[in-house]
């Protein structure tokens, strides 16, 4: 629905309108304590506890009498080293927290002492013999084998690392003892002339030429787009989920509708409002931990400095405003989406991910604003918020940074404009016929949620057994029992019919053809994909794409169970599961080309490695559109199936290496050949029954 | 001083639903309304009043036909025809968290009434509706009947020429369903062009001057409560209804209905 014929709008109107939704915000006393005032209290009020308990356990540390046994066969000599340290510890000028005291326990059964608590440290000092008798009964009890080490009397301080106490003393002990033990190496050194040319022991050092400014403004600089934009999005949150959601849920929202107010000074009220509640709560949360760290109660890192230029807090101002454009719009979209408040907080969530998630790239090791990734909103601002932190300006790459974020915040806000005009805000009844009658007519809206289960299983059982598991079992579990499995669940929840369901339709013989011809093609500009993708996107280091390579391969299987394995199991089930249920669930929710992106993507998301999910999804759309042009699942399985097989075979068999050089006119006859397969594959086509009907464009 | 207040030609609205496909919810309607008069949309839940009440207040878009308000056009001139509009309905709702006075006060200035003369304005509403007393508290404290009051002047605030009430006494006790057919009788008094859906055919006997009986998205028959009669030979408001409704039945389904059959009537209800 296209929305009203522009108009000026009004500037009463708008900001009449912003006054009041600032009011009602601010007359929801609830919200504003739980939301604003809650945090500020709250926080200050944790720390403070945090750090007296932690100072009165420092106390206690320091002024517990420390007591400790002297054994060993060289127990004299040990007592004289213990005497030396414990003088320096008294007497020690340079320490910052008070002297400890020690006492001696004399006890025939020191270790029995210790391990009872009754006292922290026990002091073995032992003759060369003795030292190596002991370490070569340890060993054979712990079944390892000794290094010999130089002959010498050893000082050996055993204490129990679970009592902070017996830490305490066994740390503070053996670091005085080292003192003195070196002082006196030292001093024999000098007595006795160096043995050896001076160049022979010659110290290195290293030396950090970066100025303190610089190394705290790149550690500020890593966290302050997350922050703010986290703080952005909570505190906008507070308003947007009322500003809307709020106003359909209690009817308001028509009433303001039939009003002469222009819908677009309704928006930009509203986001005027998210915008300034956003704000004030980044600013207020700031200023908050401004004041902790002005009154002490919370501490900087050592060293912590940080010189901006005048010029770049409003560089960064300015660099943060098409991000808090784009978030009000989302977060105003989202409101306007939303039937209630139980669905805005159901969507909330997800949002934030994909705010944060790009926000986190600066924080990447050595990615740098000279990268694709300036082109990407959000991502590209938080990187160059922490180049300018670091007092490095690239004008060129700030500035695509700015339009790059901008042109998403104009979209976003002119979407959020039309989601007003949306005829569904008002008029949907909500009458879900699939609600009544459930079964099938149910399957479309539930099998996003299915897939979701299954991702977080599959990604759960990749990543903590699948180490446990190896290859075979990873498959049987990934493909048979998770994705093959759950699909056959949905099938009989739903009680759908199986072969619908999975497409087993004959298609005509020229597809065959057609999906041979795009085997190599489709691999071929797979490979150079996946280049693209890792030299200029997300650069992966080599040794990972080798670790990857050998993870698969790494059971040394013989080549029929690795073919097997990782071609005619995917071939078969991961087709069932991906182009046969998901595509049979997703076919009315989107047209066909969106069907084949969702669908793909949500195949490469199944791929753990953050490098395949491209290259992979790329496969699921080729996949996906086969299928829905010929109506059938099998030339999506034979071409997955040979994919995979000449990804596997000519690698396994020695005759090709992972840098094996592709040629240019391999990329290009690729694609010559993916469009032959294509255009096959679409004159003899038989397309998916049952999509969904295309919207008269009255309707749009 | 515009001939016509509302003038309504073929006014359309099909939906499009996904498993149903296209829905036509009002299909091609014509009426006009004069000013300071009273003018009924009767018909039964679902026959596509308040559809055609929401394309002229322009909350929906028409998907054909033409309609203007106080010479506006819906298509090209919405917010100018907001602004001669006061919309009612069930389920307009109040802001919970503001005052009556607020309340008035926001929709006066966001309607564009003249801005200084919004407090005097706010001051005679809340006189005229009796609701000085509570004037002060936040909506979400009152009773239905108070809210019913402020809602009304809400509707008012800006003081424009047209008013549309959308099945106003739905849910409402007998007293409170009398005191809103006051208002309304006092609105046309005062000179208002009003226009008013209903199923409830009293209300619409005691207050309309003209009535339209609305089916299915069409508009059966047109006129004043006497010239409806003369059509049918039938005397109350009820089975002139059923009258016409019974016919487009027939006409559709190219059986005899049963008219007046006291199953039907009931369903009307």
């Amino acid at each position: 629905m296209s929305g009203e014929p522009p108009s000026r709008g009004n500037r009463s109107v708008l900001l009449t309108l912003f006054r009041y939704e600032i009011k009602r915000l601010i007359r929801d006393t609830r919200t504003v304590l739980i939301a604003i005032v809650a945090p500020l209290v709250l926080i200050p009020g944790m720390i403070f506890v945090m750090r007296a308990v932690e100072r009165s356990e420092e106390r206690r540390l320091d002024d517990t009498v420390y007591e400790y046994a002297v054994t060993g066969d060289e127990a004299e000599w040990g007592r004289a080293v213990l005497a030396a340290a414990l003088e320096r510890e008294a007497n020690d000028p340079d320490t910052t927290t008070g002297a400890v005291r020690f006492e001696e326990r004399a006890d025939a059964d020191a270790d029995s002492l210790l391990g009872a608590g009754a006292i922290h440290v026990v002091v073995e000092a032992l003759s060369p013999e003795t030292y190596e008798r002991i370490r070569a009964e340890e060993a054979a009890e712990a079944d390892t084998e000794t290094e010999s080490e130089l002959s010498l009397p050893t000082l050996r301080l055993r204490h129990r690392g679970q009592s902070d106490f017996s830490r305490n003393a066994a740390e503070r002990l053996g670091n005085r003892m080292a003192e003195v033990r070196s002082e006196l190496r030292d001093s024999v050194y000098r007595a006795g002339g160096f043995p050896v040319a001076i160049q022979q022991v010659a110290a290195v050092t290293t030396e950090n030429t970066a100025s303190a400014q610089r190394e705290g403004g790149a550690l500020l600089g890593l966290a302050l787009t997350p922050f703010l934009l986290f703080l952005m999005l909570s505190g906008g949150s507070i308003m947007a989920v009322d500003t809307i959601s709020g106003e359909k849920e209690r009817g308001t929202l028509e009433t303001l509708l039939t009003t002469a107010a222009a819908r677009s000074d309704i928006v930009k009220a509203k986001m005027m409002g998210i915008i300034a509640v956003g704000i004030s709560v980044a600013a207020i949360n700031i200023l908050n931990l401004l004041l902790y760290l002005v009154l002490g109660v919370v501490e900087l890192p050592e060293r912590f400095v940080i010189a901006l230029s005048p010029m770049d807090p409003l560089l960064i101002l300015i660099l943060f405003l098409p991000l808090t454009v784009l978030v009000a719009s989302a977060l105003l979209l989202l409101s306007g989406y939303a039937k209630s408040y139980k669905e805005y907080q159901l969507y909330l969530f997800p949002l934030l991910f994909v705010f944060l998630v790009p926000s986190l790239v600066a924080m990447l090791p050595g990615m740098d604003l000279r990268s694709a990734i300036v082109l990407f909103p959000i991502a590209g601002i938080g990187v160059a918020v922490r180049e300018i932190m670091i007092g490095e300006y690239d004008w060129t790459f700030l500035m695509l940074a700015f339009a790059s974020t901008g042109g998403a915040a104009w979209w976003g806000a002119r979407l959020t404009e039309r989601t007003l005009s949306m005829e569904r805000l008002i008029s949907a009844s909500d009458l879900d016929e699939a609600d009544l009658t459930g079964g099938p007519a149910l399957f479309p809206r539930h099998v996003l949620r299915w897939f979701g289960v299954m991702w977080v299983t599959f990604l759960v059982v990749s990543l903590w057994f699948g180490e446990a598991l190896g290859v075979r079992g990873q498959i049987v579990v990934n493909i048979l029992i998770i994705m093959f499995g759950g699909s056959l669940l949905m099938i009989r929840l739903y009680g759908l019919d199986a072969k619908t369901v999975f497409a087993f339709r004959t298609v005509h013989p020229a597809v065959w053809l057609a999906v041979l011809i795009g085997i190599p093609s489709g691999y071929i500009v797979g490979i150079g994909l996946s280049g693209l993708v890792n030299t200029y996107l997300f650069p992966v280091p080599q040794n990972v794409l080798e670790a990857f390579g050998e993870s698969l391969l790494g059971d040394d299987m013989p080549l029929w169970q690795l073919v097997i394995m990782l071609t005619v199991i995917p071939g078969i089930f991961e087709e069932l599961t991906f182009r046969g249920a998901l595509l049979h669930g997703l076919r009315k929710t989107f047209g066909p080309v969106a069907v084949c992106l969702v669908a793909g993507a949500i195949f490469g998301l199944f791929h753990v490695s953050l490098f395949r999910i491209l290259p992979t999804a790329y496969l699921g759309v080729l996949f996906a559109a086969v299928v829905l042009m010929t109506g059938s699942i099998f030339p999506a399985m034979l071409w997955h199936f040979g994919n995979n097989f000449i990804a596997l075979v000519p690698l396994q068999l020695g005759w090709v290496t992972g840098e094996t050089p592709v040629p240019w006119w391999a990329y290009a006859a690729g694609l010559a050949g993916l469009v032959v397969t294509f255009s096959i594959v679409w004159t003899v086509r038989t397309p998916y029954p049952d999509l969904k009907e295309k919207r008269p464009k009255e309707f749009l | 001083m515009v001939e016509s207040m509302i003038q309504v030609e073929g006014l359309e609205k099909s939906f499009w639903d996904e498993s149903r496909g296209e829905i036509r919810a009002v299909d091609g309607i014509d009426f006009d309304c004069r000013p300071g008069e009273v003018f009924g949309l009767l018909g039964a839940n679902g026959a596509g009043k308040t559809t055609t009440l929401r394309m002229l207040a322009t909350i929906l878009k028409p998907t054909g036909g033409r309609a203007s308000l106080n010479g506006h056009d819906v298509f090209s001139e919405p917010e100018a025809v907001r602004r001669s509009l006061g919309f009612f309905s069930a389920s307009t709702a109040l802001y919970p968290r503001l005052t009556g006075r607020e309340t008035l006060e926001f929709f006066a200035r966001i309607n564009q009434y003249p801005s200084e003369r919004v407090p005097e304005r706010v001051g005679a509403l809340i006189e005229r509706f009796g609701i000085a007393e509570y004037a002060n508290a936040r909506v979400e404290k009152l009773s239905s009947g108070m809210k019913q009051k402020i809602s009304i002047a809400r509707t008012i605030a800006h003081d424009p020429p047209v008013l549309i009430f959308d099945e106003p006494t739905v849910g409402l006790d007998v007293l409170a369903a009398l005191e809103m057919q006051r208002v309304v009788g006092e609105l046309r008094d005062e000179g208002k062009t009003i226009i008013l859906s209903t199923h409830i055919m009293s209300e619409a006997e005691k207050l309309c001057d003209r009535i339209g009986i609305i089916d299915r998205g069409r508009m059966l028959a047109l006129g004043t409560l006497d010239e409806h009669r003369r059509a049918t030979g039938q005397h109350y408001l009820e089975d002139i209804f059923v009258h016409f409704v019974m016919a487009n039945l027939s006409d559709d389904e190219g059986a005899t209905a049963d008219i007046g059959s006291p199953s039907t009537s009931e369903t009307i209800r």
